[in-house]
């Protein structure tokens, strides 16, 4: 398959990125990915950051994630249209249609509240899939094992009992 | 929520403002340049997207077992990544960035972090990969991330920083075994590499994403 890298190959593409991040040649600190939501939804709604305690907390690591998520838009955008060629506007997976229904509201309004307990869930454990998970982890911080261990149970029940996999 | 529905030209130059504080303040962090930040950010989201691991058939797949893609990556990435790491942070090339160990933030934070992903099919890293790709559900679900944030800024101090818990420290793995530390890092890191390889790998496709590619070329049909 040729638009496509294999999962070892992004293993090692993605410990190379982290490890020029935290390197003193790189960004001396780990990749995150949800502190900038908390610092955009400040900026958004127009909250003021000497106000609130959370987002002068949040005020270098969320605007430093900021940046890197533009990165991110930008280079998911030109991969998916140039090399992956899988741009195109959609409203629901085929997976959402096969396992949960075909109706485009239930899966709106799911993903609205998914949105929003995941961003409270990750701000409550102080980091999420890459800052916790994968940077966490890579430090041997027995917080980011915890955090993993316990989201990887609650993915799996949750799958297990949110899904229709009977007979499919 | 009255001054984002009626957005007057003074708020929305407050936003341009701080647009321009979030660039100066990574200008004044020690922590890379903006072009730095900004092109770690287009390799992380180039990789997630040419693996696919961002599509919502890898992470609800995985939560449903009919797709193992994700653990087997990610489990790979953390153990090179922590044997690289442990031995640039002994010659100090790196630091410590560890986060502390508050159990009931760790634990609630988990739950619903894990349960969320498993509907949403997407995590903070992955979901703007998807909205970069066209992805609208994705977005609604930003959307919803966006008023979480924003629920847990507003009631910060009275709810959510007492939920979390005191912190037990930032104990690390080796600080257990005094006097193995190498030994151990290599151990944990060697492991996971190997729990990475022995997953079975199993792969949930997307017809939309197939019906793109010439027969020959399928992965479901070789």
């Amino acid at each position: 398959m040729t638009n496509r890298l294999p999962w070892w190959m992004g293993g090692i593409l993605m410990s190379g990125l982290l490890l020029l991040t935290f390197s003193i040649y790189g960004a001396d600190r780990p990749i995150g990915a949800s502190t900038y939501v908390p610092y955009f939804a400040g900026l958004i709604f127009d909250l003021d950051p000497e106000k609130y305690v959370y987002l002068k907390e949040i005020k270098n690591p969320g605007a430093w994630e900021g940046i890197m998520l533009l990165g991110v838009l930008f280079g998911g955008f030109i991969t998916s249209v140039f090399i992956t060629k899988s741009f195109r506007f959609s409203l629901i997976p085929s997976g959402w249609k096969t396992y949960k229904n075909s109706s485009v509201v239930s899966r709106l309004l799911w993903s609205f509240f998914a949105g929003f307990i995941m961003i409270i869930g990750a701000r409550l454990a102080g980091g999420c899939t890459s800052g916790h998970f994968m940077s966490g982890m890579s430090q041997l911080a027995i917080s980011s094992m915890v955090f993993g261990t316990v989201v990887m149970i609650s993915l799996l029940i949750t799958g297990k009992f949110f899904y229709n996999t009977k007979d499919k | 929520m009255a001054d984002v529905v009626f957005m007057t030209e003074e708020s929305n130059s407050t936003i341009i403002d701080r647009t321009f504080q979030m660039v100066e303040s990574v200008i004044h962090q020690p922590h890379g340049s903006v072009a730095l930040v900004f092109l770690i950010g287009v390799i992380f989201g180039g990789i997630i997207q040419y693996t696919r691991v961002d599509k919502f058939e890898k992470i609800a797949g995985f939560s449903m077992l009919k797709d193992t893609i994700i653990p087997k990556m990610l489990f790979l990435t953390i153990g090179i990544t922590s044997i690289a790491l442990y031995f640039m942070i002994d010659a100090g090339q790196a630091h410590y960035h560890v986060k502390p160990i508050i159990l009931q933030g760790l634990i609630i934070g988990g739950i619903l972090f894990g349960s969320a992903m498993a509907i949403l099919g997407k995590c903070p890293g992955t979901g703007p990969v998807s909205i970069a790709e066209g992805r609208i559900d994705v977005l609604v679900g930003a959307i919803g991330g966006l008023f979480g944030g924003l629920v847990f800024t507003l009631y910060y101090d009275d709810f959510f920083k007492p939920l979390m818990g005191e912190s037990l420290g930032k104990t690390i793995l080796p600080d257990f075994f005094k006097g193995n530390e190498d030994i151990t890092a290599l151990v944990f890191g060697v492991l996971v590499i190997i729990i990475a390889i022995a997953i079975p790998k199993r792969e949930l496709f997307d017809e939309a994403d197939l019906s793109q590619l010439p027969d020959d070329q399928r992965p479901d049909k070789k």
